[in-house]
């Protein structure tokens, strides 16, 4: 259990539909801690979604805790199977992703939403988020559904270099 | 008055624009419509300018040589019609293509666009990732005829991503208007 390597584009499992996780045993609760390990390697990263490592199962953790955009703020967590059960009112707002190299772009996300999934231990989960914390677990759910924010940007004038020209 | 299309291109440095247009400034025009941007490290300039009555596109691209000769740039200078239709109206929409660079990726999916009348309006593509895997990303908006059914366009560019083995969606790009 560590830390993995985290994939790019054009990774395939990027760019597919996860599937559910079926069973809440070991080898998913593995999972759970390498995701946060992975997102814990990284210090500006706020959250990570299992294909992101490679892994084609439903799965996401996020830690908004001390970024200067949160509002609502649950701390570390990671949920699978996750569904969006109400969202309500898009604000664009500039996202990259560790998966997509050069670039960031312009975003329209919901401002709250309401989550639900299972936690590692089976539980199930039901989260009221807002702001950056809605967000980041918007972007995570795309990746389960083989979307990336270049999926979603709001204009071809809205993608915008990361890195140098070249 | 009258328009012409100034297009320069040449390795980036500092000073291109100010000189290109200090050129055409000289000599009374007036920059509408521009889009420059770096292109794989070469500066291009596309514009669209008026002109005072008595200067044609010959005498710009004279005055503009001075300035492509120190700064090494392709200029050329083109007369340009003012008499042109509007581009059709309809609903905006954006679409995202990217994927592991292949040829043709632009052809085949303006195509598809084009055969479901949907009028391009900006396009931008950017090479992305390492020369190892490059990238390939291409962004679009696009007008689709108002009323059209977009679930068969979307429909087509999905099965068109497949065969490519790329990624492309489309969206409604409509403005919220606050």
């Amino acid at each position: 259990m560590a830390a993995r390597p985290v994939v790019q584009l054009p990774e395939a499992v990027l760019v597919r539909p996860a599937r559910p996780v079926e069973r809440l045993d070991d080898e998913a609760r593995a999972l759970a801690i390498d995701l946060v390990d992975t997102m814990r390697s990284s210090p500006a990263c706020v959250g990570l979604a299992a294909p992101q490592i490679g892994v084609g199962l439903r799965a996401f953790c996020v830690d908004v805790t001390g970024h200067r955009k949160a509002r609502s703020c649950h701390g570390e967590f990671v949920l699978f199977n996750p569904e969006v059960v109400f969202a309500h009112g898009p604000i664009v707002g500039r996202e990259g992703c560790m998966s997509v190299p050069d670039l960031t772009g312009e975003v329209a996300r919901a401002a709250r939403v309401v989550v639900r999934g299972l936690t590692p231990e089976g539980a199930d989960r039901v989260l009221e988020l807002d702001a950056f914390e809605a967000r980041a677990v918007l972007h995570e759910i795309d990746h389960l559904d083989g979307l990336t924010f270049l999926d979603r940007v709001v204009g071809h004038d809205a993608v915008f270099r990361r890195k140098v020209y070249r | 008055m009258a328009h012409v299309a100034v297009s320069a291109i040449g390795a980036d440095r500092p000073g291109i624009v100010a000189a290109v247009t200090g050129a055409l400034v000289d000599r009374g025009c007036n920059l509408e419509d521009t889009t420059m941007s770096i292109l794989r490290g070469h500066f291009a300039m596309m514009l669209v300018i008026s002109t005072p009555a008595g200067v044609d596109a010959a005498e710009l691209e004279a005055a503009l040589a001075p300035a492509a000769a120190e700064l090494d740039l392709v200029v050329a200078v083109r007369p340009i019609d003012d008499d042109v239709p509007r581009s059709p109206a309809g609903e905006e929409w954006t679409v995202s293509v990217y994927g592991a660079d292949r040829p043709g990726i632009v052809h085949r999916v303006t195509t598809v666009l084009a055969e479901e009348g949907a009028n391009v309006v900006d396009l931008t593509t950017r090479m992305i990732g390492d020369d190892e895997r490059p990238v390939y990303a291409m962004f679009l908006d696009v007008t689709v005829p108002p009323g059209s059914d977009t679930g068969v366009l979307c429909g087509r560019l999905e099965t068109l991503a497949a065969e490519l083995g790329i990624s492309c969606t489309a969206h409604p790009a409509d403005a919220d208007i606050l």
